[in-house]
């Protein structure tokens, strides 16, 4: 196997381990980069995984503490077949491609993923008319396996669906996956294949742009010698490219929120529940998790670029959502809400999938306007943009014969592994039975494991995206402050030092001081 | 100190009465079954130790005393009140079983699934058993009315126990506190006594919830600056809380918010064992005699639902019992 690539924090008074931290670039050699990916969403980090399996020297960075952090953390978690894409559009072509990748790319990545299947039901007779033109437009995506049902069937599939719904679109091969795991998954293989890692990189400056090797420079001063740079920004795409006076796009958030029914309501649907499109929106969709919960959402509400009430929800957005939902599932309304969240979809006003090789300069690739389905497109775009280099901006690739493809054994398996029904591994190991997060049932162990994992992580919230420590439906009433106890304890970071996402979300407010002596 | 290292669990798998929660109404339940002659009776709690909520209020200078004792004719802090119940605890034969989580409850079968560092997971049956897992507070979401960002520093009040009780660190100095019933107050008063100075409530109601005589009571420690009436709370901060919006003109900075009270009783155990909950409230369905839907199964103390002092629930939990009793007969 390869060297295995770091990962280093550059996070400016934490009280982190030496070794994680970013002093001078020299820790990660002196050679320059073949690529340096900006932006370790789930875009930049399965574009990471894909070069890793070439002879390339690869860097990805991004400004927060956790990979996946910024819209990839907060969507509806579905892999999508792409039956409802718009026919013959890049979009539609990666996604439908990916939606068949995926049961392999989920095993070998080791991200728990379910072919739910979905039903789309429609409730009036309009509705009904417009079924068959979606139907057409499924096959025209290649999404062959869809079957309109009547209303006799769609009740029996999904008994809890509205008693109104007068027909329905069965699509099989509609998935759920774990979008937490999945930026983690890939980024982990890339290291694993030598890849480095640095977070808490904001890039705000270039240098040296028409040569070769040109110089990204980061906030604290840094400066990242790299031959290519790929723009996987998301919304932060917009400033990066100004840097290189990239090509005009615009960008915005379209906010999405969500609710999360508690874990018994799980059985009240076994498939996704879409509703038919109307020409605003694509409405509210029932999804069940793979976690085990339901979400209804998301709504699309746009705001401008930089917007801090992107990720923000509203009683309005929560109400209108449980009134949609109810619609489709009408027992939705009495099922009890654990939490509520708001992701930031990036909607590019020139089109979805923008990719602009050689973009202000040579060397440079811009990806933007990834919005609504690249958790799923992710591989295959990565693929796609792998070979773009090749071709556009003559990236040599040869395969890396060392590389592996697969997540290592050695790595952290993740929440749903559930040492405690291994009596073997408790009996070596009873931090196993120690239960901390008493409704997700996590023990200390695992988060111990978790924390010792290939990215290291250091934050409350990237602890809880790989644990599911306090997601459940106390969301942390009972164990917050022993979760943070625990990081204190394990990773020696004093308590005042835990954050809930890097720097400026400490836990405790900088004015304390010790009280009763 | 850790009690975990004299935790020692019998090799037991059934037990005439296993009660899940040691906090009061566990231990009224417990103490009034042992009192009767009733053996084995199996008292089961996820902590390190008995006592429940009130054995998380520690007694140190300034504490506040929050909870009232009846017997003592005072109000005391809540580890002088776990005290009293430890005593009558102590003076009987039940067998407490700490660090271990009851994960799972088999209704049909009256059987439970405990999960502990001693033991692993092991299945634990009974002639009867007694649910008093209490109650927690409603969150953010639960509530409906808080919306806005998800920052960090947005507790509940049980975290200033965590904090200030359990770990003499204070993690703010400019609360708002949401909720206004006793439990607001109480977590005002605490905030006060332990330098943070006053806090600002907020509530949906106009008049708060908690009554005159609380109220004057804990003036006597803080005096929270009051706003009812509010339609929507929404919490304003990426990395850490910096203020809550209240109306369309109106923004309060804050450092920190506490989302107190409103509480929510423990029933997921018996909602997903197959015992009759209702929803969305998640009440238990309670018969005549304490009786749950299955037979031999019963509740206690604040898992029924409500707001009840300890007091209240260390009584009920003995109430319990008598009914625990003719379902042994
Ligand atoms: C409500 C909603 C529902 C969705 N549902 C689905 C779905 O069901 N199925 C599906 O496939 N897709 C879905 N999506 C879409 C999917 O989540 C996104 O397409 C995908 O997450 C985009 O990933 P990304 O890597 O492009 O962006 P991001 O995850 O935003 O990654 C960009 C990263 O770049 C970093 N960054 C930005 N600027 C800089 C800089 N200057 N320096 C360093 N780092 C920087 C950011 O910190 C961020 O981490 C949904 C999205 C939303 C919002
Ligand atoms: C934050 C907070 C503050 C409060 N402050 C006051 C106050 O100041 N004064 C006052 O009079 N009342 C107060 N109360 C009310 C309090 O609920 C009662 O005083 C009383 O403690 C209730 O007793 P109980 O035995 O019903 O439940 P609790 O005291 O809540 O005890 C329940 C016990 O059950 C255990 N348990 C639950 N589920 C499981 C499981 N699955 N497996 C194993 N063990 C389990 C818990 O660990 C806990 O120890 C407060 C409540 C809360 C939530």
């Amino acid at each position: 196997m390869p060297m295995q690539g770091k990962i280093l924090y550059d996070w400016p008074n934490a009280k982190i381990e030496e070794s994680l931290i970013l002093y001078a670039l020299d820790q990660l050699g002196t050679e320059p980069y073949d690529v340096t990916i900006v932006g370790a969403g789930v875009v930049g980090c399965a574009i990471a995984y894909n070069l890793s399996q070439y002879q390339l020297r690869v860097l990805l960075v991004d400004k927060r503490y956790d990979v996946g952090e910024g819209t990839s953390k907060g969507n509806s978690a579905i892999i999508a077949t792409g039956f409802d894409a718009t026919p013959g559009s890049l979009e539609s072509q990666l996604v439908t491609q990916a939606s068949r990748k995926w049961p392999e790319l989920a095993h070998k990545l080791k991200i728990p993923f379910e072919q739910s299947g979905a039903l789309l039901l429609a409730i009036d007779d309009e509705q009904e008319g417009k079924l068959e033109k979606i139907h057409e437009e499924a096959l025209a995506n290649g999404v062959d396996d869809v079957r309109l049902v009547d209303a006799a069937e769609a009740k029996r599939l999904e008994p809890n669906a509205s008693s109104k719904v007068r027909g329905g679109l069965l699509i099989p091969r509609e998935s759920i996956a774990d979008p937490f795991t999945t930026p983690v998954a890939y980024a982990e293989v890339a290291m694993a294949n030598g890849v480095d890692i640095l977070l808490g990189v904001h890039i705000v400056g270039l240098q040296k742009c028409k040569s070769t090797v040109k110089n990204l420079v980061t906030e604290s001063g840094h400066r990242i010698a790299t031959r290519l740079i790929v723009n996987a920004a998301g919304l932060g795409g917009r400033d990066l490219a100004d840097l290189y006076h990239g090509a005009p796009f615009d960008i915005n958030p379209r906010r999405g929120q969500f609710l999360i029914f508690d874990k018994s309501c799980h059985s009240i649907v076994r498939r996704i529940l879409v509703p038919l499109p109307t020409a605003e929106t694509k409405g509210v969709l029932v999804i069940p998790t793979i976690f085990g919960n339901l979400l209804a959402g998301p709504t699309a509400e746009d705001l401008p670029l930089g917007s801090p009430e992107a990720t923000s929800t509203t009683a309005e957005g929560l109400r209108w959502m449980l009134s949609n939902a109810s619609g489709l599932c009408p027992c939705l309304l009495k099922q009890p809400v654990i939490g509520t969240y708001a992701g930031e979809r990036c909607n590019c006003k020139q089109g979805s999938y923008l990719i602009r090789y050689n973009d202000g300069y040579p060397g440079i690739l811009t990806i933007a306007g990834i919005r609504s389905t690249g958790f799923t497109s992710s591989i295959t775009l990565a693929e796609y943009v792998t070979e773009g280099l090749g071709e556009q901006c003559d990236l040599s690739l040869d395969r890396d014969p060392d590389a592996v493809d697969s997540r290592p054994d050695s790595c952290w398996p993740g929440w749903w592994r559930k040492p405690i029904d291994d009596a073997e591994l408790v009996k070596k190991n009873p931090d196993y039975a120690d239960m901390v997060c008493f409704c997700e049932q996590i023990s200390r162990g695992e988060i111990i494991d978790a924390l010792d994992s290939m990215l290291k992580p250091r934050t409350l919230d990237a602890l809880k995206r790989r644990t599911r420590v306090g997601m459940g439906r106390c969301q942390g009433f009972e164990c917050r402050i022993r979760v943070a106890k625990i990081v204190s304890e394990h990773c020696d970071i004093p308590l005042d030092n835990i954050t809930q996402k890097g720097p400026g979300s400490e836990l405790v407010a900088p004015a304390h001081e010790a009280i009763y002596g | 100190m850790d009690k975990r290292t004299n935790l020692n669990l019998s090799g037991r798998k059934h037990a005439r009465v296993i009660i899940v929660g040691a906090g009061p109404a566990g231990i009224g339940a417990a103490v009034a079954l042992a009192r009767k002659g009733v053996r084995p009776v199996v008292l089961i709690d996820r902590v390190s130790n008995v006592g429940g909520i009130p054995a998380l209020c520690k007694k140190k200078p300034g504490a506040v005393p929050t909870f009232v004792s009846w017997l003592h004719g005072r109000a005391l802090v809540g580890e002088q009140f776990v005290a009293g119940l430890e005593a009558r605890l102590a003076k009987t034969d039940v067998e407490v079983w700490l660090d271990s989580l009851v994960v799972e409850i088999h209704a049909a079968e009256r059987r439970l699934t405990v999960v502990s560092r001693a033991k692993g997971k092991m299945d634990l049956s009974a002639d009867a058993v007694v649910l008093a897992c209490g109650s927690r507070e409603r969150s953010v979401a639960e509530r409906g009315w808080l919306t806005g960002s998800r920052p960090a520093r947005v507790f509940f009040t049980k975290h200033l126990f965590d904090f200030i009780d359990a770990n003499d660190i204070l993690p703010m100095s400019r609360a708002i506190i949401v909720g206004s019933d006793s439990l607001a107050y109480s977590a005002a008063a605490k905030l006060s006594v332990s330098g943070a100075g006053q806090s600002i409530m907020l509530d949906r109601r106009r008049r708060p919830e908690c009554n005159v005589f609380q109220r004057l009571y804990f003036k006597f420690w803080s005096r929270p600056k009051w706003h009812g009436s509010i339609q929507e709370v929404q919490v304003k901060g990426l990395g850490v809380v910096e203020g809550v919006k209240i109306s369309e003109k109106k923004v309060l900075t804050c450092d920190s918010i506490v989302v107190c009270g409103d509480l929510l009783p423990n029933t997921e155990l018996a909602l997903l064992g197959g015992l009759e909950v209702r929803l969305p409230s998640r009440l238990l369905e309670i018969n005549s005699g304490n009786r749950l839907s299955s037979p031999g199964w019963f509740a206690a103390g604040n898992i029924r639902g409500g707001f009840h002092g300890a007091q209240w629930c260390y009584l009920n939990g003995r109430k319990v019992a008598r009914s625990v009793l003719k379902h042994l007969a």
